[in-house]
Formats: C-alpha cells, sequence, structure tokens
C-alpha cells in the first residue's frame, strides 16, 4: 500500500529511538509486527528497505518481520478463531454476526544494536 | 543492546483515518469534521446547533487550533463534552491527533461528534480523519468566488453551510452563484444558509444532522 513511505517511516523512527537512548552504535536488526489485516505487504517492506537503507543509520541492518494474524469472534455461536484475511462469516457456524479483532498493528517494536567494544 | 520501540508506523494518514472511523462506528457515533477558513463561524455555528438539539442527541466535539483553548472553552461552557487539540503551528489536523483526542472523549456517553479543524481552507482538504461526513462552513462575508477558488476543501464534501446570512444585504455575496460552483464539485452535496445568531436555517441542519445520527 504505501510501504515506500512507511519504510522512510520507520527510518525516521529508528533515527529517533537511538537519539532518545543517546546510542551512536550500529543498528543490527529491526523487529517490526505487520498485521495480517495492515494492508501492508512485508515482502514490499523489505524491497523498499533494500531501496531506501543505505546510506542510513539502519543499513546492512537485518528486518524481523512478524505478522500477526486477527481473531474473527462469533457474537452468535460465541467461536474464535485466528485467520489471515477477513472473513464476514463465522469458520465454524456461517453466521454474519462476527467481529474482528486485532491484526491491523504496524509497529516498530524493538532495536537491536551491535554490542559495544571492548 | 535492544532498545524497545514500540512504535506505530501508520506513515500513512489513510490508514489511522480509517481506525478512527471503524472505533466510531463500533461506538455508534456519527462523526462530522467541519471545515472553514478562520472566522466563518464555525464554532459560532456549533454553539447555534447545539442550544436547537435539546436533549434529542449527545453532541461532543474535538476542537482543533494553532494555539489556545479559547473555542474549547465556548463549548465547555455549553456542557457539551470537548477535548482541545494545539497543532503547535500545524495548520490542519491529521487522523493520529484526532486518535489521540478519541481516547479522551467516553464514546459510549456520544453519539454525535464535531470535529472543528484549524481554520484553513486548504491543508485541511487533504487530510481524512475518519469522520463520517465532512461539512464546508462559508460565511457571506468571504466572497462567493470561494468554491471556485478553493476547489479541494469543496469537493466530495457533504454539505456546503452558507453563514452570516443575516448579513446578505450589507454584501454582494450571491448564495445562488456559490451554491451553484458547489453542486458541480459535490453533486450529492447539501446546502444550508443560516444565520447562526439569529437562528435562521438551524432547524433545517438539525433535521439534517439527526437523520444521519439515526443512520449510523
Amino acid at each position: 500500500m504505501h510501504e515506500l513511505a512507511i519504510v522512510e517511516a520507520l527510518i525516521e523512527q529508528v533515527d529517533r529511538e537511538l537519539h532518545r537512548a543517546g546510542q551512536k552504535g550500529r543498528v543490527v536488526e529491526l523487529n517490526l509486527a505487520v498485521g495480517r489485516l495492515s494492508g501492508v505487504h512485508s515482502g514490499s517492506l523489505r524491497f523498499a528497505f533494500e531501496l531506501l537503507s543505505p546510506g542510513s543509520v539502519v543499513e546492512g541492518a537485518r528486518m524481523n518481520i512478524t505478522e500477526p494474524q486477527a481473531d474473527c469472534r462469533c457474537r452468535d455461536c460465541g467461536h474464535t478463531e485466528p485467520i489471515d484475511e477477513l472473513v464476514a462469516q463465522c469458520p465454524k457456524c456461517g453466521g454474519g454476526n462476527v467481529v474482528i479483532e486485532g491484526g491491523r498493528q504496524l509497529t516498530l517494536d524493538s532495536i537491536e544494536l551491535e554490542p559495544n567494544g571492548p | 543492546m535492544r532498545i524497545v520501540a514500540a512504535k506505530k508506523l501508520l506513515k500513512a494518514n489513510d490508514l489511522l483515518a480509517a481506525e478512527n472511523r471503524a472505533k466510531l462506528a463500533a461506538a455508534g457515533v456519527a462523526c462530522v469534521n467541519v471545515l472553514g477558513s478562520p472566522g466563518a463561524g464555525k464554532t459560532t455555528l456549533l454553539e447555534a446547533l447545539f442550544a436547537a438539539f435539546g436533549p434529542r442527541t449527545r453532541p461532543a466535539v474535538i476542537e482543533g487550533d494553532i494555539a489556545g483553548a479559547l473555542d474549547a472553552e465556548r463549548i465547555e461552557r455549553l456542557g457539551v463534552p470537548v477535548v482541545q487539540i494545539n497543532t503547535d503551528g500545524a495548520c490542519h489536523l491529521d487522523a493520529g491527533m484526532v486518535a489521540a483526542a478519541l481516547g479522551d472523549l467516553d464514546l459510549q456517553a456520544i453519539d454525535l461528534l464535531f470535529i472543528e479543524n484549524v481554520g484553513n481552507l486548504v491543508c485541511t482538504a487533504g487530510f481524512d480523519l475518519g469522520e463520517q461526513l465532512r461539512i464546508v462552513v462559508l460565511s457571506t462575508v468571504e466572497g462567493d468566488d470561494k468554491a471556485v477558488k478553493y476547489p479541494a476543501i469543496f469537493q466530495g464534501s457533504d454539505a456546503l453551510v452558507i453563514t452570516k446570512c443575516d448579513l446578505l444585504g450589507h454584501t454582494n455575496f450571491d448564495p445562488a452563484r456559490v451554491a451553484a460552483d458547489f453542486r458541480r464539485l459535490a453533486p450529492d452535496g447539501r446546502v444550508f444558509q443560516v444565520g447562526a445568531t439569529t437562528g435562521d436555517g438551524i432547524p433545517a441542519m438539525v433535521e439534517w444532522l439527526l437523520a444521519i445520527r439515526e443512520d449510523r
């Protein structure tokens, strides 16, 4: 959807976090959560990251992406089931009275820095 | 070393707006984004509407201003829940600011939320806040050429509210001209002519808003 803009935002965010923490070490890993229903494609994120990371504070870092599922909760039969895509019906009873929860997150969870030298 | 960030990356305003919209829909709250120039009469219009609603609805307001809380104080005096957003110089509200403000409102206690945007006919047009309706407030003293000069804000808006119509005799403002321009930009849009300080035209707007809230 807006993967390039999101990676731009990601790099800015990492920069801010490093400043806030007073750290100058090399970034080796980024841990992101991209919900299945976030509308954001992990593959496109990685592609945008390859394009935008050189010369930035995250150059050479590895991007670990988890893709949390959403839950479909049926208000008729009470069944709850994790889903990867939006559904309009309960997978168990077929009823349409369902609530979709979670799966929309798009977050930078943590940043791993190179250990300090001796 | 690990830095825990736990930060949202929703740079795209639209995604946040969609979250706001879903949250409001789930709570059964109708939401109106109120746009217009500084001095168009946005707050005065809200005051007139609240006086006319009576017990028929449970309104609330998110006030967007560059600085200060003058408008929020006016709304508060009416006993209507209000949250002030200070944009700290920014010329528009964005969906992230509104999301934060929604957290300060008891959505279960309200059913009609007005977001009074920063007074600006340009920048506010580009930011979906998650509203159900967008209305533009234009006063008779601003001139009847504004829909042509600032089309983006009128395009796709749900209503044009022409305020200060009690001053029509003192200006060369032609309501028919701006209404015609508006209908070209927003074929389904409604046009209201009001005088908020006299109460003229307010009942028609009240009925329209209440009907929209019922649809929610």
